[in-house]
């Protein structure tokens, strides 16, 4: 058997231990609907174990599978979802984020969740809500300096965490 | 070069990158860029990761959203599930390619034969039983699958050869003698001839598999260690 490859249901569960929720976290994002984003899930899972002798380690990681089949399970789902009867909820029509949109928009997500959490702080305060570095640095009782230190070290790390989960300029 | 005062500018090219400087800053900074491939470079990594800012929504950076705890159960019930049709797919091609190899010397046959190695082994990986029946009547055919369950067990029946709409009740028959119903159904020929079944008698507990077909009753044994011993009415022609 290759190694990473979904023969049976012992491997499908270490995948879904590895990779569910990413693989959830993204579908959520994309889709923006708790429901659809676990049948997406499933669906992933379902396809990657018929088509398990077909994976190839030496092409990319199971990781990478894993999202490449759940890119497809998203657009068919979107797909469906377009034919479908709309419901608003509370009056708000979801808006229809184009999928690669919505996969940046994750992994930045994801990125920022993972980096330390003074670094996101001062990059939400500053660059999110568009506060002054002076005002931001008073308010957390470090020098102003020190707030544009951990801006550059927090992109920094984002970048960092980004390449780690596969993103490329 | 590195000099001093790239150090002294380094951690104002994240605010550069992100378009926070003032006028004056940003004009004195890029005049050193000018100059220096180093921070020219590091500059251009971090506009990469400042250009992918504007599509994350804060509002996303608390925890991470998780699945209901239930996905997993679900995923691995219905991967399951379609296991157990693929299995079968595959029994029941194997089941016709054996009949068409053994129909010469299956009416020769005085005891049952179980086909697999006996209790626990079976060549697709699982738990099974795979039975046929012998001293059947010439063109008749039957043969069982038998999967333990926490329930019982399930009965997989395969006939061929009867007279079409003959009723079957099938039953197991466990240590001691006593039988338990597996239910009934009715041979129809030209059907698909797989009947599924199933009685609370756990697999590990029987030792023969019976078949009532209209007023004859034909029996097999299950484990191929236990004492086989066929019915006296076999003799006659169920069809």
């Amino acid at each position: 058997m290759q190694p990473g490859a979904l023969k049976d249901e012992r491997d499908v569960r270490e995948a879904y231990a590895a990779h569910s929720g990413e693989l959830y976290g993204f579908a959520l994002r994309s889709l923006g609907d708790s429901g659809l984003a676990e049948e997406a899930v499933q669906e992933t899972f379902l396809r990657a174990w018929r088509a398990g002798e077909r994976f190839d380690p030496g092409i990319g990681s199971l990781r990478t599978w894993l999202f490449a089949i759940l890119r497809n399970v998203v657009i068919d789902l979107g797909r469906a979802r377009a034919v479908r009867p709309r419901v608003a909820e509370g009056g708000i029509e979801p808006s229809v984020e184009p999928l690669e949109e919505a996969l940046i928009a994750w992994q930045v997500e994801e990125a920022m969740r993972r980096i330390g959490e003074d670094h996101r702080r001062v990059l939400i305060e500053t660059h999110y809500r568009g506060r002054p570095y002076a005002e931001v640095a008073e308010e957390l009782g470090v020098p102003e300096g020190t707030v544009k230190s951990r801006v550059y070290y927090g992109l920094k790390a984002l970048r960092v965490v980004l390449e780690e989960m596969g993103y490329e300029d | 070069m590195k000099t001093e005062s790239c150090r002294d500018r380094r951690p104002s090219l994240g605010a550069y990158a992100l378009g926070d400087l003032s006028e004056q800053e940003r004009a004195g900074l890029e005049a050193h860029l000018e100059g220096c491939p180093g921070c020219r470079a590091e500059v251009d990594s971090l506009l990469g990761v400042a250009r992918l800012l504007p599509y994350a929504d804060p509002d996303h950076f608390g925890p991470a959203p998780q699945p209901s705890p239930e996905l997993g159960a679900r995923i691995a019930a219905t991967i399951g599930a379609e296991r157990q049709v693929v299995r079968r797919q595959r029994r029941r091609r194997r089941r016709f390619a054996l009949g068409f190899a053994g129909v010469a010397t299956a009416t020769a046959a005085v005891l049952a034969i179980v086909l697999l190695s006996g209790r626990g082994g079976d060549v697709w990986g699982g738990p099974e039983q795979h039975v046929r029946f012998s001293a059947l009547p010439s063109g008749v055919e039957i043969d069982a699958v038998l999967e333990p369950h926490s329930y019982g067990t399930e009965i997989h029946v395969y006939v061929k050869g009867m007279r079409s709409g003959t009723l079957c009740r099938v039953f197991l028959r466990g240590a001691g003698g006593a039988s338990v119903s597996a239910g009934t159904f009715r041979y129809r020929w030209g059907d698909d001839s797989q009947a599924v079944l199933s009685s609370a008698l756990d697999l590990s507990r029987t030792e023969a598999i019976g078949i009532h077909a209209g007023d004859r009753t034909f029996i097999a044994p299950v484990d191929r260690d236990s004492a086989a011993f066929t019915d006296n009415e076999t003799e006659e022609d169920p069809t």
